[in-house]
Order: structure tokens, then C-alpha cells, then sequence
């Protein structure tokens, strides 16, 4: 244990002396093996720590520190046990066990129960104990969570669950399997599965509470004209009617196919966009260069910067 | 058992103090007679009582409640032991019959 003991208790080489002491009780405080009965790492770093102030907490062997008479390890105080060593299993009762803490748990007929015949060394057999819950996560595709799924996970015992997947799922959602958990101790009864559903993106839909929502492509021909077209939902294609002069943006709503709900479903919301063919059509060009009423129109006229 | 003359020089305490320890209640009295001996169970705790009062400044009332709370966690520790005992002897059971 050579470590400069001013790295030891955090201190600057000019500390005073009451720095030290304050910094050197900072850190016992928290060190102390007795006020850590669990952490055996706390031992270790507590000696360091006595150490270290055992020679900078003494102004005439600081001094002598200093001037390199003595090294950091020399005076390491030797320490008999400590208090907690005197505790633990298999540890003697002696005067100053106590029961107090848990009096009131002994109410408990299972810790009244454990405790009484392990003190009495006897071994067990008629102890119950529900099993615990297991965790899982399962992750579905976007349409299985909107119309409902059954899907099979394979546990990592070998065991196979089949999820339910209720219509309507959200991603984040926690599916409950009562009983399909750990199992339980001495006859208790089994623990149950907790399953947290993670919805993956689709790439044409995305939901919004109970509503669909879709972006649709449709041609120049078809915004200007309108016509009757196929829409894809989640529940299938979906004929329906663009109206004459339909714009990019323009928003139609598909009428209860959305999301299941208790007793009725969401809507899907259809975004429209018009696009151009591409490569650029030469008579649609030619035509646009003839088209007076086209050059006149503008629809930036309401934008001010 | 530890002779008090030894107890005193061991965790470097006056006598006056030790007196003073146990009539508080930190120190269980010692009960050998004629002449008072200790254990070393005694030993550790006013070792520990020393390292409160000295280096951590806590004062009189304050080691009270810390060694009360102390005792009691201990008892927990033991107590959650034993359970945990109970439990892996119940589970390897449990496996063997499955």
C-alpha cells in the first residue's frame, strides 16, 4: 500500500490540517466495514484510507512524510476484527443479537415458519412459494398488432409459449399469461409470463391512436380527372373515389378501416401526392408550353414572405 | 476471555470511559466475577464505538441510534440468510423431484 496518501484522502499537497480530517471522515464514513457489513471491497479501501490519514493526520509525521523520512505504508495501523465479523451465518447469538428488526414480519406464517425450523435445524418440505413472473420481449410485424396475431415464442428452457397477440396492439403493450411463468416452489402455483409487444414500422402505414394513415401516389391524369382507385388498408385493398381536380395533400378518410376498437374501429386517413411520370413526358411538356391558363395560374399568390 | 487491563490497552480505552460505555448501554456488562472479563465480540464493538466517536464525530446520542440500528441490521442479515437457505434447499428439491 505505497499510494501517495494526499491521492488516498482526494487532498491537495497544501492542505490543512483540517481539510484532512474532514476529507479523511468524508470517506470513512462511507467505508467504514461496519457500516458496510456486505461490500468486502469497503475493507480495503477503508484500510487505504486509515492508512493514509494515520500519516497526514499527524502534523509531525506529515512533515516527515513530506521530507521522504518515512513512506506511506509505514505506520499502517494493524486492526483487529471488525464488529461485523461477528455476524453472519453461522455466527454465535451473544448479547447483542437481536430479532427487533422483523418482529413485526414474524406475523408472516412463512418467515415465522422458515425461521423457526431453521433455527431449530430441522429441513424443510412444507414450504409454498408462488414462482416468479418471467419477462419477455416479442416483437411483431405492424399489421399482426393491428388485425391480431397468435405467435409462438420459444423460451430459452426449450418450453413454447403461444401469445396471443390481441387486435389493436400497441407497441410498448405488456400481455399477461397468467401461470405461464416460473414455476412454483413445494406445490405454489406458477408465476406469470410478461410479454412487452414491440410493434416494428411498416412502410406504407403508420398509426396515430386508432387512425391509418397513408401517403397515396396517383398520377397527373388521375388528379385532374379523378377516377376510382385501389388503396391498400390494413384489412385489404380498398376501392375508392378521388374526386375531380384532387391536389397533392389533399386528405381523404376511409371510413372505419383503421384499428380495432372496443365496439367500433378507427379511420384510415389517405394522403394524397401527385407525381409525374418520370422520364418527363414530350407531349405533356409541349402541352404545358401551350397551355395560357396554366402560365397565368399562380399558386403562390396568397404567400407572403 | 479478555482480562480488562488487556481490554483497555487493545482498543486503547481509559478506564473511566469504558465505565461510562457501559452505563450507557453501548457495552454489555460483564458478567465474570470476581474480576470483569471481556469478549471479543466486545473487543470489535467498542473498537467500532471508538471509530465512531473518534474519526467520525458522532456524538453520544447519535451512537445510540447507530448501534441499535447496526444490531438490528445484522439480525436482518442473519434472518434473510436463513431464508435464502431455506429457499436453494426447498428449489434443489423441487428439481430433484421434477
Amino acid at each position: 500500500m505505497n499510494e501517495d496518501p494526499y491521492a488516498v484522502l482526494g487532498v491537495k499537497r497544501e492542505a490543512t490540517q483540517e481539510e484532512i480530517r474532514a476529507a479523511y471522515r468524508n470517506l470513512a464514513k462511507q467505508l467504514h466495514p461496519d457500516l458496510n457489513p456486505g461490500d468486502k471491497k469497503a475493507e480495503e479501501k477503508f484500510k487505504q484510507v486509515a492508512s493514509a490519514y494515520d500519516v497526514l493526520g499527524d502534523p509531525e509525521k506529515r512533515a516527515r512524510f513530506d521530507r521522504g523520512e518515512i513512506d506511506a505504508s509505514g505506520t499502517e495501523r494493524p486492526r483487529e476484527r471488525y464488529y461485523r465479523d461477528f455476524h453472519g451465518s453461522g455466527a454465535q447469538e451473544h448479547a447483542y443479537s437481536t430479532a427487533d428488526g422483523f418482529a413485526d414480519l414474524m406475523d408472516e406464517d412463512i418467515l415465522a415458519d422458515i425461521l423457526g425450523r431453521a433455527r431449530a435445524g430441522h429441513d424443510g418440505g412444507q414450504f409454498r412459494m408462488r414462482g416468479s413472473d418471467a419477462l419477455y420481449r416479442l416483437a411483431v410485424e405492424f399489421l399482426e398488432a393491428v388485425n391480431g396475431a397468435t405467435k409462438r415464442i420459444t423460451l430459452p428452457d426449450g418450453g413454447i409459449l403461444d401469445v396471443v397477440i390481441p387486435p389493436g396492439t400497441r407497441d410498448g403493450h405488456v400481455l399477461r399469461l397468467r401461470g405461464k411463468g416460473r414455476a412454483g416452489i413445494g406445490g405454489g402455483p406458477a408465476g406469470d409470463a410478461l410479454v412487452e409487444i414491440e410493434v416494428r414500422p411498416h412502410k406504407l402505414f403508420t398509426r396515430k391512436d386508432d387512425d391509418i394513415h397513408i401517403e397515396l401516389p396517383i398520377s397527373l391524369t388521375e388528379a385532374v380527372l379523378g377516377g376510382k382507385l385501389d388503396v391498400p388498408t390494413p384489412s385489404g385493398p380498398v376501392r375508392m373515389t378521388v374526386p375531380k381536380g384532387a391536389n397533392s395533400g389533399t386528405v381523404l378518410r376511409l371510413k372505419g378501416k383503421g384499428v380495432q376498437r372496443k365496439d367500433n374501429r378507427g379511420d384510415e386517413y389517405v394522403t394524397l401526392k401527385v407525381v409525374l411520370p418520370q422520364p418527363s413526358d414530350p407531349e405533356l411538356e409541349e402541352f404545358a408550353r401551350r397551355w395560357q391558363a396554366g402560365q397565368r395560374h399562380d399558386p403562390r399568390a396568397h404567400l407572403e414572405a | 476471555m479478555i482480562p480488562m487491563h488487556e481490554f483497555l490497552l487493545r482498543c486503547r480505552l481509559e478506564h473511566e470511559s469504558l465505565q461510562a460505555w457501559i452505563a450507557a448501554g453501548w457495552l454489555a456488562t460483564p458478567e465474570t466475577e470476581p474480576e470483569p472479563a471481556f469478549s471479543e465480540v466486545d473487543l470489535a464493538r467498542a473498537q467500532l464505538i471508538r471509530d465512531l466517536r473518534d474519526d467520525f464525530g458522532v456524538n453520544d446520542e447519535g451512537i445510540s441510534v447507530i448501534l441499535h440500528l447496526i444490531d438490528q441490521m445484522h439480525g436482518l442479515r442473519r434472518s434473510m440468510q436463513e431464508v435464502l437457505d431455506e429457499l436453494r434447499a426447498v428449489r434443489e428439491t423441487h428439481h430433484e423431484s421434477r
